[in-house]
């Protein structure tokens, strides 16, 4: 054998010299992975690594979180706060002070000229909890406008009205440490290998341990579908009738669990008898999956001793979102698989902090899972606030979706978007810039200057980024976690929460109340708001230096528990008065955009792993934005030979709202008549979507839409392609 | 050493488990005893002196790849980069895909790969510089950067692309197994963060925990023969019988009957019709193609002279005894200096050229190199020697040569110069000048000899070479030696008479010797399948037009190379036009020709991803700027 030189030099590997390690949570989505930044000796940061002994992740990471220390000094950060008149002059570098008296004084002129809810916010999943909380105080406390909303209504809000009518409350109640008892798993329009890859490993490891059934609905056949033991490739839009018809060969061949459901449900009489109409023959037809395939996951579901299902925007993103995770909670009702170890309705969040916006931000209410329409709820929070009760809103005001229509129709005049991006992120993008056009405010709080909405905004506010301050997230299983200041914030920008805090202090109610200066001290107001009899949102045994102590704690943390609660409800209490879940009965209603001659082709979007949201982040990123990076659809190649396309060339896609152009890449992995494509992609897939909105939690269905395919010159094609691009 | 957590997690930590003695190749695994080196040497891992504690320090250590099980998520690409601080353009790991079926019995099937830290490892063979060291230590095959000076034939050779050529810095770098993890007993970073129970690592051989196969292929791998690699797959689920690839190369797979193996064939989908792409022949290798043509022109043309000189070809030994001699070979001299500057132009670090020569046991590169320079070496001593003989001090006063001559060796004294002896001196250099010259090509010729890249690994390839040699030997013969000829005042006609219908025989025989290498290569690379005929696919496809004119023209020129050869013309001026047609001709087909061979290649390498590694995209990006943008991760065109 050879093995070359017999002198041989000092091996020389890169050496990062990290210093010290700081804790965080990771930033980009729910799983809520532990990690730590290393700092070299001059304070940078220069590497990350999974924490080991964190029970979420384990010490694994996924291309995202391994990259994460190079979002500091990324491109287009903001620097300084910057103010124009109108939106088509030019930026001028303001101060602080001048800034946010300048925004304080605004608010009041508009609100005074037509109303206090003429001023909207737009928030996000995106900053800490304890940020959320003060947000929230600031919105319900002193600015009083109804029309607050986050962003977690284009991807939860679905989940969340779901479980509210459910269960009385908002609130995943299952955990990923239910992968190692299950015997049974339904993911529903769930990608977890490309979305969540850790909670994917979670998966892939209990099954490497003890194998069991993993069953995927999905139209795409993802790596998850290919991996599963049985896939439905199911009609776009349609699960609510493969649940309802679940349920009925569930009921039809007696396979429910009649005890649970009689002890701990309401509703059976109502359900059963709607669901007889969704026989498997009848089902089969509308929602494209064979009636023995129905039958036998029905009854593989049923008669596994633990079984649970899984979702994410393939249920949430639709017209019938809601009302999908209400079928998936019925379904998990009827087989007495929730609050059981392996038995879970748990929805993969998308968010890193779209679960502490759910809980502490006040957007669909008041802070801690309380509601405005709830008279004891009000007098808590306006006492402990020094807040005339009076003064907030009698009920949930508009959400995001509905606040857009309302600057269109001129209801609306101010908007305040905090770490959002709804050019890109929205539906029906050219509907978005007009809308944009008519606000006579629009305030643009990011941490990045070129994230795309600050071409209309009047201010603009540089925040600082995840961990250029300390606070804490809660995941997908309630897990909530901390994550320390890694470094200073970006030049001058400043953390979200003294931001809010010093708007606050510019209004005269505000200086009635406090805004405490950091994170620790509001989350000792989170803790003692959460306390109370009956109440699940319990984190009062927690304190930051808790969270890091145990790497993350799940609520309910009751003051003296030793661990936090892995799973809701397992006593079979829900949070209704009457402490019964309630199985819902559901007509399937036929309200999609559907493919037809003139646009022939489904439209279907959805996330890559190396993307996050609007690339603002991972586009500048080039070692993980070099796996997609310009937008692309996928198309199947027999669609493709009768259309005479050809695989990474260009193609302009037209619906009825508008046009983009993608590059065309040929693979089986979709249907003939369906094209997927990532969302992240400013001037892309939003500029076709409809989103039409469900009725219950006002969520877009990005995913049910029709489109129809042109040739584009190639040399054009590509030429908007890099202008499109360019940060 | 490198630092290990207390709770370092069980998937990192290598396991002490009961290993073979030996692998499938049938080599020892444990490699100390063969490499005749001692045990408990530090590796000096940046200068650190410690020793590892591993038990199995001492074996050969391997990837094992469960390829129905990875998710393509890119974790172990992103923590290599992320450990070795790699720049987007690089990445020692890189995962791409096939796929097959029909929607939605559909399978795509990624795979990621890195260094195999093969047995036999060709880049250590064919690196000039000797910058790779096959470890005792682990079996890791490492290469040095600061030795390396960026020719990228390592590149060239490795069927896995695991040697990254950076362009910014110069050199090569590539997968160091993680050695630093290794010696504390940890597996290598991506191998720790592989979400999908992908990726293992431990010593060759041993079936990791929970797995049950150890093969050493799978779709989309290249033959395993070709380096011995050290990695194991696992593959049992059920597979299409034809897998497709996303990225340009027009190579599919085709399970084969007989044993199920998967076997590399042409993808006819991806271009079907037929293609000029003149612009596109430019290529990162342009040096390349003026150095081999310009070298084995030279090496032709002074060859030509010697055998006309000792095998009394009358016509040549008037050129050879003529005043135009002397010069005709310094032209040769500044040609071949000049070429040889560009080669090493080509180098990322052009200041290293020296470092050629490190390599002479193993690599072709390094004996091509000597062969050249010696080539070179012995001519300027022939062309010294000779402008002290008779011809050139006819042409040039004889005291200016002389003079300059005794400046360069001041020891010379004009008795020295014994004609006899200076005679048989310039024979006997002129002797080692060709004996050089045709080593080096030989040398030249067994670079391309790939097994990574079919289309070069054919004996067309030494058609070829020295084919050239003799048509652009003619060719440069007559270009320096006519105008020189003529300058100097000799008669038109009897030059053209006697020089041009000979040089015409040497242009019609090499050109015909190129033509039957044509011939019998296009005849080979369709029967053989793989990635040879995806070359020829795209030869006939996307170079189409190019192509088949450069063989008509091929054809053309022999033809009239032998008429010019065999056919007098009336008058000289009729058959000296023509013949300068000719050549320019010949010279244009012949850097298409040569071009071609460097573009055409398609190595053996793995399937890309849509985007990444995918050649067709790079070259998007390039064209359309968007390469410009650093994040997009493809570097902006350097040549």
């Amino acid at each position: 054998m050879l093995f070359g030189r017999k002198h041989k030099n000092p091996i020389k590997i890169a050496d990062k010299k990290v210093q010290q390690w700081k804790y965080t949570t990771c930033g980009y989505c729910s799983t809520g992975c532990s990690m730590e930044i290393g700092l070299n000796p001059e304070g940078k940061p220069v590497a990350t690594r999974g924490v080991a002994g964190a029970d979420v992740n384990r010490g694994k990471l996924c291309v995202k979180g391994i990259f994460e220390h190079e979002l500091f000094e990324s491109s287009g950060r903001g620097t300084e706060p910057l103010y124009r008149e109108k939106h088509f002059e030019d930026y001028k570098e303001v101060s602080w002070d001048s800034a946010l008296d300048k925004m304080a004084d605004e608010i009041t002129r508009i609100q005074s000229k037509h109303g206090r809810d003429s001023f909207a916010i737009v928030s996000t999943g995106q900053i800490m909890t304890e940020e959320f909380y003060t947000l929230g105080k600031l919105v319900r406390g002193v600015l009083g406008t109804n029309n607050y909303d986050g962003n977690t209504t284009l991807c939860m809000a679905s989940a969340v009205s779901g479980y509210k009518r459910s269960f009385g409350s908002d609130g995943p109640p299952g955990c990923y440490d239910d992968f190692d008892h299950t015997e049974c798993l339904m993911a529903f329009g769930s990608n977890l290998p490309e979305q969540h890859p850790i909670i994917y490993w979670r998966l892939k490891e209990a099954l490497e341990k003890r194998k069991f059934p993993v069953i995927v609905v999905d139209p795409r056949v993802t790596m998850f579908a290919q991996f599963a033991d049985i896939h439905l490739p199911i009609t776009p839009g349609t699960d609510l009738v493969l649940l309802n018809s679940l349920a009925h060969v569930i009921f039809d061949e007696g396979l429910a669990d009649q005890n649970y459901i009689d002890s701990y449900t309401n509703g059976f009489e109502e359900f059963s008898k709607l669901v007889e109409e969704y026989d498997p023959v009848s089902a089969a037809k509308i929602c494209g999956i064979d009636e023995d395939t129905i039958r036998h996951v029905a009854r593989l579901y049923a008669n596994a001793g633990a079984a649970m299902s899984i979702w994410t925007m393939g249920i949430n993103q639709s017209t019938h979102g809601s009302d999908g995770v209400c079928g998936i909670n019925n379904l998990n009702l009827i087989t007495g698989n929730i609050g059981k170890p392996g038995s879970s309705s748990l929805s993969i969040t998308g968010q890193c902090n779209a679960m502490g916006t759910r809980e502490w931000s006040s957007c669909s209410g008041l802070p801690g899972y309380r509601a405005l329409e709830n008279q004891q709820h009000r007098d808590e929070i306006a006492e402990f606030w020094n807040v005339d009760e009076s003064f907030f809103p009698a009920k949930r005001g508009m959400s995001m979706t509905d606040i857009f229509p309302a600057i269109e129709t001129g209801q609306i005049k101010g908007l305040w978007l905090v770490a959002t991006n709804p050019m890109t992120s929205m539906a029906n993008s050219a509907r978005i810039r007009k809308t944009l056009e008519k606000l006579e405010f629009l305030v643009v709080q990011d941490s990045y200057l070129d994230v795309e909405t600050t071409q209309y905004a009047n201010m603009f506010l540089p925040g600082a980024v995840w961990a250029e301050k300390e606070g804490c997230f809660t995941n997908t299983e309630r897990r909530v976690n901390i994550t320390k200041k890694v470094c200073e914030p970006h030049a001058n920008s400043k953390p979200d929460h003294w931001i809010f805090s010093n708007l606050a202090k510019r209004f005269e109610q505000g200086k009635k109340m406090t805004f405490p200066e950091t994170t620790a001290e509001i989350f000792e107001e989170m803790r003692e708001l959460s306390k109370g009899e009956g109440r699940i949102l319990d984190i009062s045994g927690m304190t930051h230096e808790k969270l890091e102590e145990q790497k993350g704690i799940q609520w309910p943390f009751r003051e003296g528990d030793e661990k936090g609660a892995q799973r809701l409800y397992t006593d079979g209490k829900f949070q209704f008065p009457d402490g019964k879940a309630k199985l819902l009965a559901m007509p399937y209603i036929e309200n999609n955009e559907k493919p037809d001659e003139e646009f022939p082709f489904w439209l279907n979007s959805g996330r890559v792993v190396e993307h996050f949201h609007t690339r603002t982040k991972t586009g500048k990123i080039g070692n993980m934005n070099k796996f997609s990076p310009t937008p692309y659809m996928e198309i199947n190649p027999d669609a493709a030979e009768e259309l005479g396309l050809e695989n990474s060339k260009y193609v302009r896609l037209v619906s009825r709202r508008g046009d983009a152009v993608v590059m065309a890449q040929l693979t089986h992995r979709v249907p003939k008549n369906m094209v997927f494509i990532p969302f992240h992609f400013h001037e892309c897939v939003n500029r076709l979507t409809l989103g039409l909105l469900d009725p219950y939690s006002r969520q877009p269905a990005f995913k049910q839409n029709s489109v129809r395919i042109e040739h584009i010159d190639q040399d054009l094609a590509a030429r908007l392609n890099v202008e499109m691009r360019t940060f | 050493m490198f630092e290990v957590r207390e709770d370092e997690p069980m998937y990192a930590l290598l396991k002490a488990v009961e290993t073979d003695q030996k692998n499938i190749y049938g080599n020892d695994i444990d490699l100390v005893k063969n490499s005749g080196q001692p045990k408990g040497v530090s590796l000096r891992i940046n200068g650190d002196e410690g020793v590892g504690d591993n038990p199995d320090r001492y074996k050969q250590h391997g990837f094992h790849f469960t390829a129905d099980n990875c998710i393509g998520c890119h974790a172990c690409e992103a923590a290599c980069s992320e450990k070795n601080d790699l720049p987007p353009h690089l990445s020692f790991r890189s995962v791409g895909y096939v796929e097959g079926g029909t929607y939605p019995d559909f399978t795509r099937m990624n795979i990621s790969m890195a260094c195999n830290h093969c047995d036999d490892p060709v880049c250590l063979k064919g690196c000039p510089t000797a910058a790779y060291t096959k470890h005792p230590e682990y079996g890791a095959v490492l290469q040095d950067p600061d030795i390396c000076f960026g020719c990228g034939y390592c590149t060239w050779v490795c069927p896995y692309n695991a040697p990254q050529l950076d362009p910014v810095e110069g050199h090569v770098q590539k997968c160091n197994m993680c050695v630093d993890r290794l010696e504390v007993g940890l597996k290598p970073a991506c191998v720790a963060a592989c979400v999908g129970n992908a990726l293992d690592f431990g010593v060759i051989e041993t079936t990791p925990e929970n797995r049950e196969q150890k093969k050493t292929s799978i779709p989309g791998f290249p033959d395993p023969k070709i380096t011995n690699p050290n990695i194991r797959f696992q593959q049992t689920k059920s597979m299409p019988r034809e897998f497709t690839r996303t990225d340009s190369a027009p190579v599919k797979y085709h399970k084969k009957d007989s044993n199920g193996e998967y076997k590399p064939v042409v993808d006819k989908n991806k271009i079907k019709d037929r293609q000029w792409n003149l612009t596109k022949l430019s290529s990162r290798e342009n040096p390349l193609v003026i150095f081999t043509l310009t070298t084995q022109a030279a090496i032709g043309a002074f060859f030509i002279t010697f055998l006309g000189s000792f095998f009394g070809g009358e016509r040549i030994q008037t050129l050879t005894a003529s005043n135009v001699y002397v010069p005709f070979l310094f032209s040769l001299i500044g040609l071949q200096a000049f070429v040889l500057f560009l080669s090493t132009q080509h180098l990322g670090k052009p200041m290293r050229f020296y470092r050629g020569f490190n390599n002479l046991r193993h690599s072709p590169l390094s004996r091509e190199a000597l062969g050249v320079a010696m080539f070179l070496n012995c001519l300027i001593v022939v062309a010294v020697l000779s402008s002290m003989d008779h011809g050139f001090i006819n042409l040039i006063e004889a005291g200016t040569i002389f003079n300059i001559v005794s400046g360069i060796v001041p020891w010379l004294e004009p008795s020295m110069i014994e004609s006899s002896i200076l005679g048989i001196t310039t024979k006997t250099f002129a002797f080692l000048t060709v004996i050089s010259g045709l080593i080096g090509l030989y040398y030249m010729y067994s670079i391309y000899r790939i097994k990574a890249r079919p289309f070069w690994d054919h004996w067309q390839v030494m058609t070829s070479f020295f084919g050239t040699m003799f048509s652009l030997g003619g060719i440069l013969i007559g270009i320096v030696c006519i105008p020189l000829a003529l300058m100097a005042g000799n008669d038109m006609t009897g030059l053209v008479n006697s020089l041009i219908s000979i040089l015409s025989g040497f242009i019609a025989f090499g050109l015909l010797l190129e033509a039957i290498g044509h011939v019998f290569h296009a005849r080979d690379l369709n029967k053989n399948g793989g990635e040879g005929s995806a070359s020829y696919h795209l030869l006939t496809s996307q170079y189409g037009n190019t192509y088949i004119t450069r063989n008509i023209v091929l054809g053309l020129t022999i033809v009239a190379a032998t008429a010019t050869a065999s056919i007098q013309l009336p008058e000289a001026w009729q058959g000296l036009i023509l013949w300068a047609f000719l050549a320019g001709i010949v010279l244009v087909t012949s850097l298409v020709s040569r071009a071609l061979f460097y573009v055409m290649v398609i190595p053996t390498t793995m399937p890309g991803a849509f985007f990444w590694k995918n050649k067709g995209f790079e070259e998007h990006a390039r064209e359309t700027g968007l390469a410009n943008l650093p994040q997009v991760g493809v570097l902006p065109c350097s040549h």
